[in-house]
């Protein structure tokens, strides 16, 4: 994975000296972005354009028609230079960087100690976009994206939150009350009287909730039953993502990826329950307990499970677990590891004439004490979907085949569907058991099973036993 | 056409979901904001088409019982004859593609022209309307197996070749998709396979818009319900053991 060359931080330069050297356009581009800053502007410039001497007068920019002092960059908080005259540009880094000042140096990103990203400029609200000095273009492109997602109105909601955050902080210590109170804040009535430019009554109605949220005592968190879907980040439903992103604490499978778990807050608690092929580190019934405390302590919870929730996630147990104990829950749908492997080899799971349905099972029954029932699985015209697939791929096939169903029946296979790394194999019921012994098949394996199989895309498969030059290969 | 506008031509599949705009993945939202052409079935798309561009082009090619609407193959020849003009073309497909959609005759079609085709998967009604209920469709030692089977066929009634023994299976749930004219028919037919007349069921109606409505009861007195009073909705039917603890609220 790519690390980041630049790190993004946010600079106070209010009431700070910021030291501009240069004469030309390039001066003038950091002055623009800089003037909406609060920082005290300083233009070192021996032959400004008219343009830029036009702008510093209007915006009341102070202006030396000189080169900087050592004295005047050791007092900035931190330095641009745009001289385009490499010696000059070299030696004032130099100064800069005697004095401790981060300097960035205009189209000299050796010289530079920091670069400026495109900004969308919501003030009090901002949003950089930075492309690691690759591709400025496409950091604009981003920026007119997201501009035309958040109106230019969009920052009074900041400035609401500003003009009431000192009685908040005063009245509402606790951390997660708080971020109770700004989540209603922004998604309610204060917020849109803030974004239609009424600002009073928009404080108004925030004051008035705040002292609501002081009265009341605390409230139960809710709990979010969550699908990931597959697992590419891409695959969560809009409201998923967004309940994701507003959650306090995630509480994840080890089934569901690194990437979606970090979509979530910076500072959401992250608590792994991971099943993974027999390693369960948290029993179900700790599980359960531990969303019902989370919730009591006031807590927005989302419980993140692979697929859809409500097919093998054993989501049955944490709602009753949630009803019995009153807390308020949601369940939000994803899709199933089933459609995504479907939609991969553009396999139909159901077919007019070939297939008139599709049952989901687990491979476990396979091998497990419970009841498992493999005849209604062979039923006629059926497409049979297996989650938890390679160990169990020799036993599926073995016992599908007792139940009566034709070794010659298509199957395939897919790793990883939906997400990285993924793998297609396909053959017969009859060759499927070769599956189980390719250790090197290690992600989740969906295996779809029936007539209607032979209808995908299946041009690129694998066999499901490895081919003689594939094992020669590794020998 | 020439040559290198055909080449730029794309066609995607796409799940649209249970018809909550909500519940779009955020693929389907990118295609959608991507495409030049979007063909979509009436029911429930407003949301979702929402997310195209106000240039592109929106064909309703839907389906609703009793209305005249393109046959198949003229939905598959609109889809490639935009792809050909160079075209990003997403065919938007209420739930998922890959199930009860008839994506395979769209997916050959455009095979035969030469496109390769993406399919976006989305969230199945199914699963949609046990959230919606608070039911999971799987539980240890009661319901091992989830099963998804339409009761309705092109004609109207209920296809012939059902595997009524499966469907009668008291350790599986299942989701009858558009079964609300047909499942009374289907339910007398469970019975004479053993299946129970206490067997738990519930109807979702309507489901993702402000009209979701619930029917909740056996599939004994569900079905008399649907053959009475049949809903104006389109209806997804849960039934099996799993939905014990929702159905006896």
């Amino acid at each position: 994975m790519p690390r980041f060359r630049y790190f993004p931080v946010s600079f106070d330069v209010a009431a700070k000296t910021v030291l501009v050297v240069g004469d030309g356009e390039a001066a003038l581009q950091k002055l623009r972005l800089l003037a909406r800053t609060q920082a005290r502007l300083v233009l070192c410039a021996t032959a400004p354009t008219p343009t830029l001497l036009a702008f510093v007068t209007e915006q009341g920019i102070r202006h030396a028609a000189s080169e900087p002092t050592a004295d005047l960059v050791r007092e900035a908080a931190l330095l641009f230079v745009a001289t385009g005259d490499p010696v000059r540009d070299r030696w004032l880094a130099a100064l800069a960087r005697k004095f401790g000042v981060p300097v960035n140096v205009v189209d000299r990103t050796e010289l530079c100690d920091f670069a400026t990203p495109a900004i969308v400029d919501r003030a009090p609200l901002s949003i950089a976009i930075a492309t690691d000095g690759h591709a400025p273009v496409l950091a604009q492109l981003v920026r007119a994206k997201i501009e035309a997602l958040l109106p230019p109105a969009f920052g009074r909601l900041g400035a609401l939150a500003e003009s009431v955050r000192d009685t908040v902080l005063d009245s509402l210590p606790d951390n997660a009350a708080r971020r109770r109170f700004w989540r209603a804040l922004f998604n309610g009535r204060a917020a849109v009287a803030a974004l239609a430019g009424e600002v009073e009554r928009a404080r108004v109605i925030a004051l008035k909730s705040l002292s609501d949220a002081q009265t009341s005592p605390v409230r139960s968190g809710k709990v979010f039953l969550v699908g990931a879907g597959p697992g590419a980040e891409d695959l969560l439903t809009l409201r998923a993502h967004r309940v994701l992103l507003e959650a306090d604490v995630i509480v994840h499978d080890a089934l569901v990826p690194e990437a979606l778990v970090a979509m979530g807050r910076r500072d959401a608690t992250r608590i792994a329950v991971g099943k993974r092929k027999g390693n369960h580190t948290m029993h179900q019934e700790e599980i359960d307990l531990l969303l019902v405390s989370l919730a009591r302590e006031g807590r927005q919870v989302v419980r993140l499970k692979a697929g859809d929730p409500m097919v093998f996630g054993r989501a049955g147990e944490e709602i009753a677990a949630l009803r019995a104990a009153g807390i308020d829950h949601e369940v939000v749908p994803g899709v199933s590891a089933t459609f995504a492997a479907a939609a991969e080899a553009a396999i139909p799971l159901t077919l007019r004439g070939v297939a008139s349905h599709l049952v989901l099972a687990t491979g476990h029954a396979a091998g497990g004490a419970e009841p498992d029932g493999w005849e209604a699985l062979a039923a006629s015209g059926a497409t049979v979907a297996v989650h938890m697939g390679r160990s169990v791929a020799a036993n599926v096939s073995a016992r599908l085949i007792a139940a009566g169903l034709a070794s010659s029946t298509p199957v395939a296979a897919i790793e990883n569907a939906g997400r990285d790394g993924r793998r297609l194999f396909a053959g017969t019921l009859a060759d499927l058991p070769a599956l189980a012994a390719r250790s090197e098949v290690d992600g989740p394996v969906l295996i779809l099973i029936g007539p209607a199989v032979a209808h995908g895309d299946l041009t690129n498969a694998e066999p499901f036993r490895p081919s003689q030059c594939a094992v020669s290969a590794a020998a | 056409m020439s040559q290198s506008d055909a080449s730029k031509g794309h066609i995607a599949l796409v799940g649209a979901g249970p018809g909550d705009p909500d519940l779009l993945t955020l693929r389907a939202v990118a295609r959608l904001g991507a495409a030049d052409v979007v063909l979509y079935d009436d029911l429930g798309s407003a949301g979702a088409l929402a997310h195209a561009r106000e240039e592109a082009e929106l064909i309703s090619v839907g389906k609703r019982a009793g209305r005249h609407a393109p046959k198949q193959a003229e939905v598959s020849r609109l889809m490639v004859a935009y792809a050909a003009l160079g075209k990003r073309v997403v065919r938007l497909k209420s739930g998922d593609p890959t199930i009860f959609s008839r994506a395979d005759e769209e997916i050959c079609a455009a095979h035969e022209a030469g496109f390769s085709v993406e399919i976006v998967p989305g969230v199945t009604t199914a699963t949609a309307a046990a959230a919606h209920l608070g039911a999971a469709l799987t539980k240890r030692l009661v319901a091992r197996r989830v099963q998804f089977v339409t009761a309705h066929e092109v004609t109207g009634h209920l296809p012939d070749d059902l595997d009524l023994g499966a469907l009668a299976d008291p350790l599986a749930t299942t989701c009858v998709f558009m079964g609300k004219a047909t499942f009374p028919a289907l339910a007398e037919k469970l019975f004479a396979h053993g299946l129970s007349v206490e067997t738990p069921a519930a109807v979702v109606e309507s489901l993702g818009t402000e009209r979701t409505a619930v029917i909740k009861g056996t599939v004994e007195t569900v079905a008399a319900r649907l053959k009475e009073n049949p809903p104006e909705g389109a209806c997804m039917i849960l039934y099996g053991a799993a939905l014990a603890d929702v159905c006896r609220a």
